[in-house]
């Protein structure tokens, strides 16, 4: 409810703030395109729409502030009159005056002007229609804008305000300033008021709540009151005259005997029978502070005589209430909040006091009649004068006591203990092999090992183990012997050394067939397959055929001469022949080898592996960086003449080198420079040339 | 690398099965619940685990299946059957290579009835233990030569059966009928060549 709670009330934002708000809101949420090309009805009611919205909204935000800040006679008298002291009842009306009256004429602006628009004609006059509309509406808002600011200020500060209850138990504390009222507060409930030497230290009212019986009291701590006429009083002074007026509460009437607040007893008693009005059908106590410094006997006659009429005034009040016989403890206490004497009893009279002044109302009341009727506390009725206590049996009794004897006796060593003892945690590990139950106690720290030979000891581990050994070992004897009877081998017919000579021939030639074959089937996809006359390595020559057939022990001359008869006869062949006659040739590179088939071998294409080196080692220098690189490398190269080789292409072994362009040109300018050159002459030449290149060499005589 | 370090490497891998079982699985240095090390088998290649060492992996059915080196957690990722790979033990007694059944393996049997400690029993099991090992590999050895037994007189025959066939290769038939001795012309040959550097 409001009364209690002002921190729920919405803020309210300043002129230019709510303006902006409310416009970009309404940009934001209306649509924002229209063209002139449009149905007029679609461009007036796109404006309309607008102003509509903008109105809305400044009607909503509006209402909403009118509605949530407090009408001041709606409320409890003591906030109304609180708020009035505080903020001017009449300004805070006003000021929601004015709010109210810029509603209804932001409503009247819209009106106005979607009427007009209904028959703006273009959409140009729409628009200035709804600038008009919108820049009305905004105008009201900024006239507006002090009050809005007003009402801003007026709600930050009441949502700071204590939150009173005005209906609950209250205990009010008033007294001239420097009095001693914010300690007294600050030692009875958890409130932390400023205590200071000065005086109105304490500007409003502050609450504490602290509890008796079983019940919440409300201790409210006032500023301090001067004596003064009531018109000249200040706010702060009217919040505590305002508080005084409107609560129910216990008033608890602060005395300082010391004086050391600045004001003589004489002056608190004129101001407490100035207030006293004040103090109708409240239960009032009247308190002397600082009896550390002044005892209340000590004080002077005309002093005390002050005091007995204050006290005198309160009794009245206590007689007003139906009240008991009188006693001086109910209506004048000492206390000293400085050495806390006697506070709680003040505390607990004003409580005590209010309490029953508020029993005995509800008794009058009539609501607690039906609340009566209802609850009944039975009790009861005793037999007779009889007493009967509890009753235990002995044995019990007696069970209990040894018990207890035993558990104070038993106190046994733990193993924890001994950890302690022996160095702690870290330092001592249990001996958790100590409670074993073994055949022999010796055996307790015994090691075993776990692992034996690649072996789990533990799966050997059986009783009756020796007893099986036996059996084994024993049968393991019987078969070593019948394995001594039957261990011979029949051995065959061995081979004598020449047929073993023989039979490692025969495996040499297989594993060289084999591995020829498989050299053949490897490179089969990159070899070109060129008819015989192209014979590179000179595989099909009859002096190789002869050499064969000798090593098989035929004689070849016959086949030779067969084969030489049948043969066209080539020159190169010849040729070839010719140089392998005289041994070297100048073109051989290994002149020391006589066996044509070693050096021809060497200068063949297939692979002609080191032996020494395995397939694709790095050798240093190569410019590969390891035998990956270089296997990808010969795989790269291989790829790429495979084609060329197979389909027996020129490729770019085959190039045509400078040297022999050369000899070409020379001479072909030989013959064009000079005519005188014989004819004979350059015959001999081109003949050596096609003896140097062969084929190769007689495109060049055609070039010439 | 120390292979208690590659422990802390290996934490989690996910294998697909192929059915629905969803598995995974994880390394775990094996401790036996009373907190002792155990030598395990490794079940690809049947070779001993030692602490510290291979990889553990646990199915989702909870089977336990230990490797000893990555080579074989491999190939049984590759779902290859240890039966067909020629390197393991699984496949050497499947195809007779090794002894199968045999009256030492009986002694090495897992018991899970925990026993009371008797030193005398303990003694003797150890010095048992040496024993056994001693005669299973003598089992062992004894089981090889018998395999191989008869391979000399097979090696014989299989060279006595080539050296007649591939004859021809070497000395012509018809030299062969002439000359049955097995001399071979190379030999002349080589009398040939000599002949002719003289």
């Amino acid at each position: 409810m409001v009364q209690y709670n002002f921190k729920k009330i919405t803020v309210v934002p300043t002129g230019k703030d709510f303006i902006d708000i409310i416009l970009s809101r309404t940009q934001r949420q209306t649509p924002t395109v229209v063209h002139k090309g449009y149905a007029i009805s679609r461009i007036r009611q796109f404006y309309m729409r607008k102003v509509k919205y903008t109105q809305q909204n400044y009607h909503d935000k509006l209402s909403t502030i009118i509605e949530e800040f407090p009408r001041l006679d709606d409320i409890h008298p003591f906030y109304g009159d609180l708020l009035h002291v505080l903020y001017n009842k009449d300004h805070y009306k006003l000021a929601l005056g004015q709010i109210n009256t810029a509603r209804n004429l932001i409503g009247k602006i819209a009106k106005d002007y979607v009427k007009l628009l209904k028959y703006g004609d273009s959409l140009y006059r729409c628009k200035s229609l709804k600038v008009a509309a919108l820049g009305r509406m905004c105008t009201v808002i900024k006239r507006v804008g002090p009050s809005l600011a007003y009402l801003e200020q007026i709600r930050q500060h009441m949502a700071r305000l204590p939150s009173i209850d005005p209906n609950t138990r209250t205990i009010l504390i008033c007294g001239y300033p420097n009095v001693g009222k914010s300690s007294f507060i600050n030692k009875i409930t958890r409130a932390d008021v400023d205590v200071q030497p000065y005086a109105f230290t304490t500007k409003s009212l502050f609450v504490g709540h602290t509890d008796y019986k079983y019940l919440r009291y409300q201790v409210i701590d006032t500023p301090g009151i001067l004596d003064r006429p009531f018109e000249d009083r200040n706010i702060i002074e009217m919040c505590s005259i305002t508080a005084l007026a409107h609560l129910r509460a216990a008033v608890l009437f602060f005395l300082d005997i010391s004086g050391s607040c600045g004001y003589s007893i004489a002056q608190q008693a004129a101001l407490f029978h100035s207030i006293k009005s004040l103090f109708m059908n409240k239960p009032l106590i009247i308190v002397c502070n600082k009896t550390d410094l002044q005892a209340l006997e000590g004080i002077s006659e005309d002093d005390k005589k002050l005091v007995m009429e204050m006290k005198a005034e309160a009794m009245k009040t206590l007689i007003g209430q139906g009240g008991e016989p009188t006693n001086d403890e109910r209506v004048l206490l000492t206390m000293s909040t400085l050495t806390e004497e006697g506070v709680i009893a003040v505390k607990n009279a004003a409580c005590e006091r209010l309490l029953d002044q508020r029993v005995e109302l509800k008794m009058k009341s009539k609501k607690l009649n039906d609340c009566l009727n209802r609850f009944h506390v039975a009790m009861p009725k005793p037999r007779d004068q009889k007493e009967r206590p509890p009753c235990i049996p002995e044995a019990v009794l007696e069970a209990k006591a040894k018990k207890a004897e035993q558990a104070a006796e038993k106190q046994k060593k733990l193993e924890k203990d001994l950890e302690d003892e022996n160095g702690g945690a870290g330092v001592y590990s249990a001996s958790l092999r100590k409670h074993y139950i073994l055949a022999n106690d010796e055996w307790k720290e015994d090691i075993m090992p776990e692992i034996l030979d690649g072996h789990n000891v533990y799966d050997f581990v059986d009783p009756d183990i020796l007893q099986r050994l036996e059996e084994l070992e024993r049968e393991e004897g019987m078969r070593q012997e019948q394995e001594a009877d039957d261990d011979f081998e029949m051995d065959g017919a061995e081979l004598t050394p020449e047929e073993q000579e023989a039979l490692a021939e025969i495996r040499k030639k297989k594993r060289l067939l084999i591995q020829q074959h498989r050299m053949k089937k490897s490179t089969a996809e990159s070899r070109p397959t060129v008819p015989r006359k192209f014979d590179k390595d000179k595989k099909y020559t009859s002096e190789r055929m002869g050499r064969q057939l000798s090593t098989l022990g035929l004689d070849p001359t016959l086949a030779i001469n067969r084969a030489r008869s049948k043969s066209r006869g080539r020159k190169r062949e010849r040729s070839v022949d010719r140089g392998d006659q005289n041994g070297t040739d100048d073109m051989d590179v290994d002149g020391n080898q006589p066996n044509k088939k070693l050096r021809l071998r060497s200068r063949s294409q297939s692979r002609s592996r080191s032996k020494s080196r395995p397939p694709y080692e790095v050798v240093p220098g190569e410019g590969l960086k390891d035998s990956a690189q270089k296997k990808k490398a010969v795989k790269l190269a291989e790829k790429s003449h495979k084609k060329r080789n197979k389909d027996a292409r020129k490729g770019e072994a085959d190039r045509i080198d400078a040297s022999s362009i050369q000899i070409g040109f020379i001479l072909h300018k030989l013959y064009t420079e000079s005519c005188e050159l014989s004819y004979p002459l350059l015959e001999v030449a081109l003949k050596a040339l096609k003896g140097l290149y062969g084929y190769r060499g007689e495109s060049y005589c055609g070039l010439i | 690398m120390n292979n208690i370090m590659k422990r802390f490497i290996r934490c989690i891998f996910i294998c697909k099965k192929p059915k629905d079982i969803k598995c995974f699985g994880f390394f775990l240095p094996f401790r036996t619940r009373t907190g002792t090390m155990r030598l395990e088998k490794c079940w690809f290649c049947s070779s001993t685990v030692y602490p510290g060492h291979g990889i553990q992996f646990v199915r989702n059915d909870a089977k336990i299946f230990r490797f000893c080196r990555s080579k074989c957690h491999k190939n049984f990722k590759m779902k290859r059957n240890p039966r067909k790979v020629k390197w393991t033990k699984a496949y050497r007694r499947v195809h007779g290579k090794d002894m199968t059944q045999d009256a030492t393996f009986e002694f090495e049997r897992k018991r899970n009835r925990p026993e009371r400690y008797d030193r005398h029993v303990a003694e003797e099991t150890l010095k048992a233990i040496k024993k056994i090992d001693k005669v299973r590999v003598d089992r062992e050895a004894r089981h090889h030569t018998k395999r191989m037994k008869g391979k000399k007189a097979q090696v014989q025959k299989e060279a006595a059966r080539e050296l007649e066939q591939s004859i021809h290769m070497v000395k012509a038939p018809a030299v062969l009928q002439k000359e049955p001795s097995l001399t071979l012309a190379k030999v002349y040959q080589k009398q040939t060549e000599d002949r002719m550097v003289e």
